[in-house]
């Protein structure tokens, strides 16, 4: 009581005060001061008496600003021009005092100030006098009371306006101080002040609860989520989180609350972690651009985070209100708002994390497609948030695919691309130099669109390192134009993937068109393809007759014997006499002879093969392993010739008029049935092989290689880029190998064949062991006819017993020689029929070639028909 | 080493036959009538070398040899716009210039005693020729020159060069109409006795055919010599294209000619040419496929050797080897499906004591040379049927020898003197001979013929008593 009693004398001085200080000291004070009396008006005390206990707190935002435009506005509305200019003049200055002994809340005043000033308008119209009604706003903290005063006192003395309103409210609390029922009596019976009482027993009761204020608390969670360590909240590595040690006693919600806020902070120590650890690893070679990219792009999220919490911990250091109803309003941070405040970064920082986790030890490529499996959300926020982040990211990766399409240039220290390059040697740059790297191939990027990506790039990489091609930068501007972007970088990001892929179709478009040009036409490959043809597969016939004319008895020499290099000088002179001199000299240049490595035994034919020297870049195509097939197919189609030429050499032997028919008349008739017998035996197996070799060889000429490069032609033609170009060759290459009886499953097939030809090889020197035979005899008996006549005219007698004994030896041993020769060819025969009827009983067994076309040229007569 | 082949064109016959063959071959590779390369004719991707050689101002000479008894042709030749092609020395004329009348004995007589003339211009032209293949001989059997002094270089040559191939062109005689040569059976039959031993390969050019084709197929009511010899021509080069435009198979003439005559006897081969033109006639377009071609090929009416067999023994002809060289844009896949489709139609019979197939060579078609068929083809053919073109020249002789007709003239010569006939006698047994081994040829023991039947091997043993050894006849 007796303080209540000095409170109320205390403002009852205040208020004399301040109306008479502002009458004395203002000369030219208003009319409304000059009237009030000195001795302070009790109805002014009662008023400032309410004001000063009345604890509602303002249901507005507490904007100084705004506050100080609204009073501004609302004197203009009034009509006050004048006074609204003066209070803007006076604001500025007032809002410009800082410093110690400066007003604090300046919000509060002006508030303060201008509820005032509505109040009393409010008493004037209808009811002056009317105190008590009409909620009374803004209460202000005790603390402020002190200053509110020294304010009260700077307005008035400056501001006649302010005077007014002061005199005014002076003027009402005055009033009710006068009614003796003094303010805080008053108060403490309004039922508000009851509530206001139990709020302040549960206010109690909190700080009695919890050893440590809210605020501290919300400042401990603000630093906890900045990831240092609060003055109680701290960082348990046991549990891996913050938290409040038990030591503390809070309640428990609170303990909750604060655990569930602290989880920012420890995502935020995740996110912060990788970022400083890829940061300091970012001249290590596993870092890579887009993690790069990546951390970039997380630290400017996190900057933005950074802003927030930057605002809020301004706003920690406004004290919490007593708990009270209007605990929902004020510049405050409570534990409960900060959850609210931290909804939005805990979505964002926990897909952080989860990106940060999940891209934790991946790059490049691989990193990007992570990062995108995570955008496929279906949340707006998150999608958008997810989107910005994928731009940056992926940034680099598409900055390597446009200059790996337009430039051909592999930007990629950190192997991040899902294309990987390696350093081969030229030949084998398109097929072994790059390939997709599937694990970096981000998941928004197709197969086929990858594929197309690597081709394009290694088209333009195959032109400049092996073509040494320059005007493809043409076709790839041409390209860039083509889609509408351009060639400098940047033009692409993510989630313009159809962007992407017209561009990647368009430059592959025109770079494979232009790769095609220089192969076909600068590197002329199908010239070379025709010269391979002629010269490796034999279509060159004059030649080939040549070659094997002259490298003939060279090649029945033992292998080691045989010098490379006269055989080159063979083969020169070979091309020079046949029609290959007219050739290009570019291509009889590449064609030479190649020895195979020979085993002990082994004779020149089993070695000697001819090799095409395709060089860069045609042996991107006719690669090691595909001259080895060409070899293959070489050694195969020049056995087959050979054989050929030895059928025919034999042929010579017993060539038509060799044999005349005057010998035949001088012999006995035995020997001469012999030998009719063992001729025609000799001629009739002759034609059987030289039945089975020329269809052979038509088989391999109109079935096997005319009817592959027809094919090969076709395609050719309709080659869109070089991997189109290698299949077509490689199909060729295939279908030639496998229809000639080379492949792995003709083996059976390719083994008794060339039982065959050794068979007819062997044939052969019988057959000529015959006829020279047949020609030393018949050469013989001509002497005989020649010298008959001279013999019988000298001794007839003599030289008739004489030569008729020499002639019955000559008849004699020429009867055993048939015998034996007759012998032989009907072994060579009976084997040849053998196996003969071995291989083309083969040849319907066979499952994966056509051999139909061999089988009825074989047999076309049907002479066979009955073997199977 | 281009392998060579020298071509002697003997006799009237032979030398217009062989000058259109030369014409032929000049325009294919577009040789110039006097031997020089046309400007267009750079890039052929031919072998000209085969039959030409270049002279040392670079201009192509045929490898051939002109010999007549009689200087008309010959000069006709000299005189003709083509004059400049030919190399001068290569060709011989008689000095008498009084021909051989028709007279095989006595061409073969001139021939001797020319001999030295005439194989000095060979040696010369073979010793020029880095890898001599052979020689074709174009000539006729029925006259004078052709016939006799034919008859006598082919001895020569297969005494002298019996390694290289013999290869000739021969016309046989036109039988349907009456020749003002009354001796040409005794003639045919000579000439072919040294076709038979000492050639190796015959090509038949029926003079009977020819003038059938003109007719019929040519529509031409009376052809005269140019326009059959028009038609050899075409065949001559058609023969050799695969020769002269290199490719995978038979670059070389025995090469060709091996696989075509299996036993050695069989050598005369009769050749089929479509679609048949003369020159400057175009009217007779028609779409060519290839398996028009090979059809129309193996059709009677286009085959250049009359066929007088009765239709029993037509019937039992049957074809030892066919070689058809197509010409022209051939998609090699169309070779597979005609030869199955007449297969399948049974158009061809082939031997039965061997495995036998129709060939094909596809070859380049001359780029200088316009025609209007698209595809054309060329067959030879090896057939059993051609005996009975033998049996016929045979048949004559003996109508004319029984009469003992005509050999007075022959008498005057040394091989007939002191009236040895014997010449006759030992040719109609080689020609029986010949028959008689076509006949065999279409039984399906041609392997064991001989054996069983030993009167009719050979000639002059008729008589002779000769038992075989079982085991012999296997």
């Amino acid at each position: 009581m007796e303080d209540k009693r000095r409170v109320e004398d205390l403002i009852s001085e205040l208020v004399h005060r301040l109306c008479t200080n502002s009458s004395s000291s203002s000369s030219s004070s208003s009319s409304s001061i000059s009237n009030s009396n000195s001795n302070p008006n009790p109805s002014n005390v009662r008023y400032a008496t309410r004001i000063l206990s009345s604890r509602m707190t303002p249901s507005i935002s507490t904007d100084e600003a705004a506050m100080a435009y609204s009073i501004k506005s609302q004197l203009v509305k009034q009509g006050k021009l004048s006074d609204a200019l003066s209070f803007a003049d006076l604001y500025s200055k007032f809002a410009s005092k800082t410093g110690p002994g400066s007003v604090k809340n300046k919000w509060a005043v002006l508030y303060l100030l201008k509820v005032i000033s509505d109040d009393r308008n409010i008493n004037r119209k209808p009811h002056s006098d009317s105190t008590f009604s009409g909620g009374l706003p803004a209460l202000f903290e005790p603390q402020t009371n002190g200053s509110l005063a020294r304010v009260l006192n700077d307005s008035c003395s400056l501001n006649d306006d302010g005077a007014v309103v002061i005199d005014n409210k002076v003027n009402g609390h005055s009033g009710s101080a006068k009614l003796q029922n003094g303010g805080v009596l008053l108060i403490s019976k309004d039922p508000e002040n009851l509530r206001d009482q139990a709020y302040r027993d549960f206010a109690a009761l909190v700080r009695e609860e919890n050893n440590v204020s809210e605020e501290v608390l919300v400042r401990d969670v603000l630093y906890c989520c900045q990831g240092i360590d609060g003055k109680y909240v701290l960082f348990d590595e046991s549990v891996d989180g913050y938290m409040l040690p038990d030591t503390i006693r809070v309640s428990k919600p609170i303990r909750i609350m604060i655990r569930k806020l602290c989880e920012l902070g420890w995502l935020y120590k995740k996110v912060k972690e990788y970022i400083s650890e890829t940061v300091e690893r970012f001249h290590d070679e596993n870092v890579g651009t887009v993690a790069q990219a990546f951390c970039a792009a997380l630290q400017d999220e996190l900057s933005e985070y950074y802003k927030l919490l930057a605002v809020l911990q301004s706003q920690s250091m406004n004290p919490i209100p007593l708990v009270s109803e209007n605990a929902s309003s004020g510049n405050y941070l409570s534990l409960r708002r900060l959850s609210v405040w931290f909804a939005e970064p805990m979505v964002k920082m926990r897909l952080m994390a989860v990106l940060v986790d999940s891209c934790k030890d991946l790059k490049g490529g691989a990193m990007a497609g992570a990062i995108h499996m995570h955008a496929q959300h279906g949340d707006p926020l998150l999608h958008d948030f997810m989107k910005r982040l994928l731009r940056r990211v992926c940034s680099p990766l598409f900055e390597m695919v446009r200059s790996w399409v337009l430039e051909g240039e592999l930007e990629d220290i950190f192997s991040e691309f899902f294309v990987l390059g390696q350093s081969v040697k030229a030949e084998s740059l398109w097929r072994e130099g790059y390939r997709l790297h599937s694990a970096m191939l981000p998941s928004f990027i197709s197969q086929s669109l990858a594929r197309r990506i690597l081709r394009t790039g290694k088209s333009i990489n195959f032109l400049r390192v092996c073509c040494e091609d320059r005007s493809w930068a043409d076709a790839a501007t041409q390209a860039a134009a083509a889609t509408g972007t351009t060639t400098r970088r940047g033009g692409l990001g993510y989630g313009e993937t159809d962007a992407l892929e017209s561009l990647v179709t368009e430059a592959a478009k025109r770079i494979d068109k232009h790769l095609m040009d220089v192969v076909y036409n600068r590197y002329r490959f199908k010239e070379h393809c025709l010269a391979i043809k002629r010269y490796l597969l034999l279509g060159q016939g004059d030649f080939v007759q040549y070659l094997m004319d002259i490298v003939g008895p060279e090649l029945s020499e033992p292998a080691n014997t045989i010098s490379a290099f006269k055989l080159a000088g063979l083969l020169e002179s070979a091309i020079r006499s046949s029609n290959a001199q007219y050739d290009d000299p570019d291509i009889l240049d590449r064609l030479r002879v190649k020895m195979m490595p020979h085993n002990k035994g082994d004779r020149g034919w089993d070695v000697f093969s001819l090799d095409y020297d395709a060089r860069v870049p045609l042996n991107t195509v006719f690669t090691e392993s595909v001259m080895a097939k060409y070899l293959k197919i070489f050694n195969f189609l020049w056995k087959l010739r050979r054989v050929e030429h030895a059928l025919i050499g034999a042929w010579k032997k017993m060539k038509p008029n060799l044999i005349t028919s005057h010998f035949f008349t001088k012999l006995p008739k035995a020997v001469k049935f012999r030998l009719i017998l063992t001729s025609r035996r000799c001629q009739v197996l002759w034609n059987e092989m030289n039945h089975f070799l020329t269809n052979l060889q038509y088989y391999i000429m109109f079935e096997v290689l005319e009817v592959s490069w027809a094919n090969f032609s076709d395609e050719m033609e309709a080659a869109k880029d070089l991997d189109d170009l290698l299949a077509a060759h490689d199909k060729y290459l295939h279908s030639i190998v496998e229809k000639s009886l080379l492949g792995e499953r003709s083996q059976d097939l390719y083994k008794s064949l060339f039982i065959l030809f050794d068979l007819i090889l062997r044939f052969r020197s019988h057959a000529d062991r015959l006829y020279e035979g047949i020609y030393e005899f018949q050469a013989r008996t001509m002497e005989d006819k020649t010298e008959l006549p001279k013999h019988s005219k000298k001794k007839s007698e003599d030289s008739e017993s004489w030569l008729s004994g020499g002639r019955k030896a000559i008849t004699q041993r020429a009867d055993e020689f048939l015998r034996n020769m007759g012998q032989d060819i009907d072994a060579v025969s009976k084997e040849y029929s053998s196996l003969f009827k071995g291989f083309i009983s083969q040849l319907p067994v066979q499952q994966h070639i056509d051999l139909k076309f061999l089988m009825f040229r074989l047999d076309f007569s049907e002479f066979y028909g009955s073997a199977f | 080493m281009p392998r060579e082949i020298i071509t002697l064109q003997v006799g009237q016959c032979g030398n217009q036959i062989g000058m259109e063959f030369w014409k032929q071959l000049c325009l294919e590779h577009g040789i110039s009538k006097d031997g020089i390369l046309e400007d267009f004719a750079t890039q052929g991707g031919d072998r000209k070398d085969v039959f030409f050689y270049q002279a040392d101002d670079q201009h192509y000479i045929p490898r051939a040899l002109l010999m007549d008894l009689e200087p008309r042709v010959i000069n006709g030749i000299q005189t003709g716009e083509y004059r400049n092609l030919y190399n001068h020395e290569n060709i011989f004329t008689s000095k008498e210039g009084g021909g051989a009348g028709n007279n095989w004995a006595s061409g073969y007589h001139q021939g001797k005693s020319f001999e030295e003339d005439l194989m000095d211009m060979i040696d010369r032209e073979a010793d020029g020729s880095d890898s001599l293949e052979g020689f074709v001989l174009c000539h006729s059997i029925a006259g004078g020159t052709g016939s006799g002094m034919g008859s006598y270089l082919l001895e020569t040559l297969n005494d002298r060069y019996s390694k290289k191939l013999v290869q000739t062109y021969s016309v046989f005689p036109n039988q349907n109409e009456i020749s003002d040569v009354v001796v040409q059976p005794y003639n045919s039959l000579l000439t072919l006795k040294r076709l038979t031993l000492n050639a190796d390969c015959v090509v038949v050019l029926d003079n009977t055919a020819l003038n059938r084709i003109a007719v019929e197929r040519l529509h031409i009511q009376n052809p005269s010599v140019s326009q059959t010899n028009s038609l050899v021509s075409t065949v001559m080069s058609a023969s050799t294209t695969t020769l002269r435009y290199p490719g995978y198979m038979n670059n070389d003439l025995v090469g060709l000619l091996a696989s075509l005559i299996p036993t050695p006897r069989c050598h005369f081969l009769m050749t089929g040419y479509t679609p048949l033109t003369v020159e400057r006639q175009a009217n007779m377009i028609r779409k060519t496929t290839v398996l028009d071609v090979m059809r129309r090929l193996l059709q009677t009416k286009n085959i250049m050797v009359s066929s007088h067999a009765r239709t029993k023994e037509a019937s039992q002809a049957k074809y030892i080897s066919i070689l058809n060289i197509i010409q022209g844009e051939v998609d090699p896949t169309q070779v597979h499906d005609s030869l199955q489709r007449i297969r399948e139609r049974k158009l061809v019979n082939f031997i039965e004591w061997g495995p036998a197939s129709i060939q094909v060579a596809l070859s380049r078609k001359s780029p200088y040379v316009q025609t209007a068929h698209r595809v054309s083809g060329l067959m030879l053919a090896s057939y059993t049927g051609i005996r009975h073109l033998f049996s016929k020249c045979l048949s004559q002789y003996s109508l004319l020898r029984k009469r003992q007709a005509f050999l007075d003239k022959y008498r005057d010569f040394p091989l007939f003197s002191d009236n040895d006939l014997s010449e006759f006698d030992e040719a109609r047994d080689i020609i029986e001979s010949l028959v008689d081994e076509y006949k065999a040829c279409e039984s399906p023991d041609y392997i064991k013929w001989g054996m069983e039947d030993p009167d009719h091997i050979l000639t002059g043993e008729g008589n002779a008593t000769g038992t075989v050894d079982p085991k012999l006849a296997m």
